[in-house]
C-alpha cells in the first residue's frame, strides 16, 4: 500500500471515529430516555457564591447522602452503585450504595464527594456526586432560570426537582421541575410578561 | 509592472556589469523567495480565518436555540464537523500540495470536533468530566497531525494535552498516576516535531515548536511532584539545563534569539529557580522534611540529570568551538548543594547565594568578551536580583543598601559606556 491510499484509509478511520464518539454519546443517552426509569430528584438550593456560570443552572440536591458502616470499604473518590426508590411523596432517595454493578440495569454509576463520620451512629455519611447538575438553557434564558430556580428553592412553599432517566449507570437530566411547571414554561411566561 | 530587482538587473545587464545568464539565476532566486513568503501569508491568514469562523459557528450553536427540538439541535451539532471532514477530504484529494489548505482545513476540523462534543453534552445536560472531554478531543484530533502534515494541530494538540495534564495532576487531582499519560500523548507528537527539522526548519510553525514543547514540558514537570517534593528543584534545574544545552546544538545556529525557546527558557527559569533557592527559609524547611530516596521526584531528578549531563559532555567533546557556558554547568553544581542542605541549611544558602553572584559575574565577563550588551546587561541583571533578594532576609542597613545599589547602578553606567566605548575604538580601528 502506497503512502497515499493508506492515509485516505487513516483520514477515514478518524472521520468515522470522530463522528462514532458523539454518535455514542447521543445513542446512549436516547436509550437512557426511552427505556430507562424516571426518578424525581428533590433540589435545593446552590451556594449563592456559586452562580450563574455561563448557559446553564446549578442544581443541587437534598438526598445525595448515605450511611453505610464505619469500616466500609466505600470511601472518598470511590466508584460506586447507586440504587434508587420512591420515599411516600414520590421523590427519590438511596436505596444503596454498592462498589459494583447490580445484575440488573436500574442503578446509577458515580463517585463519591467527600464522607464523614457521623457522631451519633458513629456510621460513615457519603457525600454522594449526581452527575446531572447542570441544566442547558438558552443564553437569555439561563440567568432568569437561575433566578427563578433559586427563588422557589429558597420558597418552602414551593416544591422542585429534577426530573432524570436512569439506566445502566447513566443518567440523563431531562427538566427541572417547580410546582409541577417546566423551568423552561415558568421563564418563557415572566419573559413575555415583561415584555 | 517590472519590479525592483527586474529594473536593477536589466541596468547591470546594459552597463555589461553581469551576463544575461547570470541575471536569469538572480532572478529566479529573488522570485523563489517572494513565492515562498507569499505562501507563508496564505498560510496565516487561512489559518486563522479558519480558527475564526470555526469559533464563530460554535458560538452561535452555542446559543443553545429552545426553538429548535432536540433531534434538530443534534443534526445542526454535526454540520460543522462534516464540514471540517469535507474540507480536509477536499484538501487530502485536491489541493494536497497546498500547505494553507491543509493547514486550515485541518483547524476547522480540529474546533468543530470539541464543538460537537461540547454542544451533545449541552443538549443532553450531561456535565461531563473537563480532563475526559479534552482528552478525547486530543485523541480524536491527534491523526490530522500526521494525515494532514499539520502544524497547526500539533500546536493545539500540545496546548490540549498540557491542559489535560494540569487539569489532572495541579487542579483536579483523582487518580496520581493519570498525569504521567502526558508523556505518551508528548512523545507520539513528536514525530511531526522531527519532520519540522528535518523538512521545514526554518518555518514559523518550527519556532513555535521550539517554544511550546519547552514550555509545556515545564509546566507538565511539576505534576510528578508527590510526598518529597523539593527533590524537583533538583529535577527542574537539570531539566532547565538540558533546554539551555539544546538550545545551543548546532541546529540553532545561526537562527534568531527569538526563533529558539529553549536557552531563553532554560537561562530565565534556572536564574529565577536559584534566586527563589537563595533564600534561607527554603533551606531551613527542607532540614525538617523527611525526603525519601524511593519516590518519584528523586527517579525523574537521576534521569533528567543523567540526560543533560550526557548532553553535556557530549557537547565539550564534539563541538569543540563551544566553550563550556557558566549557564551550561549550574544544574551539575545544585546537585551537591542540594545534598549539602539536606543537612547544613546556612552553608547550602551561603553556596546558592555564592553560585548566583559567580553566574551573574561569568556573564557579565562573557557578554564583554563576546562584546554582547545584552549578554553583558543580563549578567548585571543577575547580581541586581540577587542583591534585592538580599535585602528582603537580611538586616542590612539602609546606609549599606543605598551604597550596595550606588555600586550596582555606575556598575550599569560603567559597563555599558565601557562595552560602547570598545565598540566605537573597533569601527574607528577598522576604518583605519
Amino acid at each position: 500500500m502506497n503512502y497515499k491510499k493508506l492515509s485516505v484509509a487513516a483520514f477515514m478511520l478518524t472521520c468515522l471515529a470522530q463522528l462514532y464518539v458523539p454518535g455514542k454519546m447521543i445513542l446512549d443517552r436516547e436509550d437512557v430516555l426511552k427505556t430507562g426509569i424516571e426518578y424525581k430528584f428533590r433540589t435545593e438550593p446552590v451556594d449563592p457564591n456559586d452562580p450563574f456560570r455561563g448557559k446553564y443552572i446549578v442544581l443541587g440536591f437534598q438526598d445525595n447522602t448515605f450511611e453505610v458502616p464505619a469500616n466500609s470499604e466505600i470511601d472518598d473518590r470511590s466508584t460506586v452503585y447507586l440504587q434508587f426508590e420512591n420515599d411516600a411523596e414520590g421523590f427519590a432517595q438511596i436505596k444503596d450504595v454498592m462498589l459494583s454493578a447490580p445484575p440488573h440495569d436500574d442503578f446509577l454509576m458515580t463517585t463519591v464527594l467527600y464522607s464523614t463520620t457521623t457522631m451519633k451512629t458513629g456510621k460513615k455519611k457519603l457525600n454522594i456526586y449526581y452527575p446531572f447538575d447542570r441544566y442547558y438553557m438558552e443564553e437569555y434564558k439561563a440567568p432568569q432560570a437561575e433566578e427563578t430556580y433559586r427563588e422557589a428553592n429558597r420558597d418552602t412553599s414551593s416544591v422542585t426537582y429534577a426530573l432524570v432517566n436512569i439506566k445502566n449507570g447513566e443518567a440523563v437530566l431531562k427538566d427541572v421541575v417547580i410546582n409541577e411547571e417546566s423551568i423552561k414554561d415558568i421563564v418563557e411566561g415572566r419573559m413575555k410578561n415583561e415584555k | 509592472m517590472k519590479n525592483k530587482i527586474t529594473i536593477r538587473l536589466s541596468e547591470l545587464i546594459d552597463a555589461g556589469i553581469l551576463s544575461s545568464d547570470k541575471a536569469q539565476e538572480i532572478q529566479l532566486f529573488y522570485t523563489k523567495g517572494q513565492d515562498q513568503s507569499q505562501n507563508r501569508l496564505f498560510v496565516i491568514f487561512g489559518v486563522l480565518g479558519a480558527i475564526l469562523v470555526g469559533l464563530g459557528i460554535i458560538l452561535i450553536l452555542a446559543h443553545n436555540w429552545d426553538e429548535l427540538s432536540r433531534i434538530t439541535k443534534t443534526i445542526i451539532a454535526f454540520i460543522p464537523l462534516l464540514l471540517g471532514q469535507g474540507f480536509c477530504a477536499f484538501s487530502l484529494s485536491k489541493k494536497a500540495d497546498s500547505q494553507a489548505w491543509k493547514e486550515a482545513s485541518a483547524a476547522f476540523l480540529f474546533f468543530a470536533v470539541g464543538a460537537c462534543i461540547s454542544l451533545i453534552s449541552q443538549i443532553y445536560n450531561i456535565p461531563g468530566n473537563l480532563s475526559s472531554f479534552v482528552l478525547t478531543w486530543m485523541l480524536l484530533c491527534l491523526p490530522l497531525v500526521y494525515i494532514m502534515r499539520s502544524s497547526i494541530v500539533s500546536l493545539m494538540y500540545l496546548i490540549g494535552i498540557t491542559y489535560y495534564t494540569c487539569e489532572t495532576g495541579y487542579w483536579n487531582v483523582v487518580d496520581p498516576l493519570e498525569p504521567y499519560l502526558f508523556w505518551a500523548l508528548l512523545i507520539i507528537v513528536l514525530p511531526h516535531y522531527h519532520y519540522l527539522y528535518k523538512n521545514r526548519p526554518n518555518s514559523n510553525f518550527m519556532v513555535f515548536h521550539n517554544w511550546l514543547i519547552p514550555l509545556s514540558v515545564t509546566i507538565v514537570l511539576g505534576t510528578i511532584a508527590d510526598r518529597s517534593d523539593e527533590i524537583m528543584f533538583v529535577a527542574y534545574l537539570s531539566l532547565l539545563g538540558l533546554f539551555y544545552l539544546i538550545g545551543y546544538l548546532p541546529f540553532f545556529k545561526n537562527k534568531r534569539r527569538i526563533s529558539n525557546g529553549y536557552p531563553i527558557i532554560g537561562s530565565l527559569g534556572t536564574v529565577g529557580i536559584l534566586l527563589f533557592l537563595s533564600f534561607e527559609w527554603f533551606w531551613d524547611e527542607l532540614e525538617t522534611k523527611d525526603i525519601s530516596f524511593a519516590s518519584p521526584e528523586f527517579f525523574v531528578s537521576v534521569i533528567i540529570s543523567i540526560a543533560a549531563s550526557a548532553l553535556l559532555f557530549w557537547k565539550i567533546k564534539n563541538i569543540r568551538e563551544n566553550k563550556v557556558m557558566p549557564m551550561e554547568v549550574m544544574f551539575i553544581l545544585f546537585i551537591p548543594i542540594f545534598f549539602i542542605g539536606l543537612g547544613a541549611p546556612v552553608l547550602a544558602t551561603i553556596l546558592i547565594n555564592l553560585l548566583v553572584f559567580t553566574l551573574g559575574v561569568l556573564t557579565v565577563w562573557q557578554g564583554a568578551k563576546e562584546n554582547h550588551l545584552g549578554i553583558l546587561n543580563y549578567g548585571l541583571l543577575i547580581i541586581t536580583a540577587l542583591v534585592i533578594c538580599r535585602f528582603f532576609d537580611t538586616n542590612i542597613s539602609f546606609v549599606l543598601r543605598g551604597i550596595l545599589f550606588l555600586i550596582i547602578g555606575f556598575g550599569f553606567f560603567f559597563t555599558n559606556y565601557w562595552m560602547l566605548q570598545k565598540r566605537k575604538g573597533l569601527v574607528v580601528n577598522g576604518e583605519r
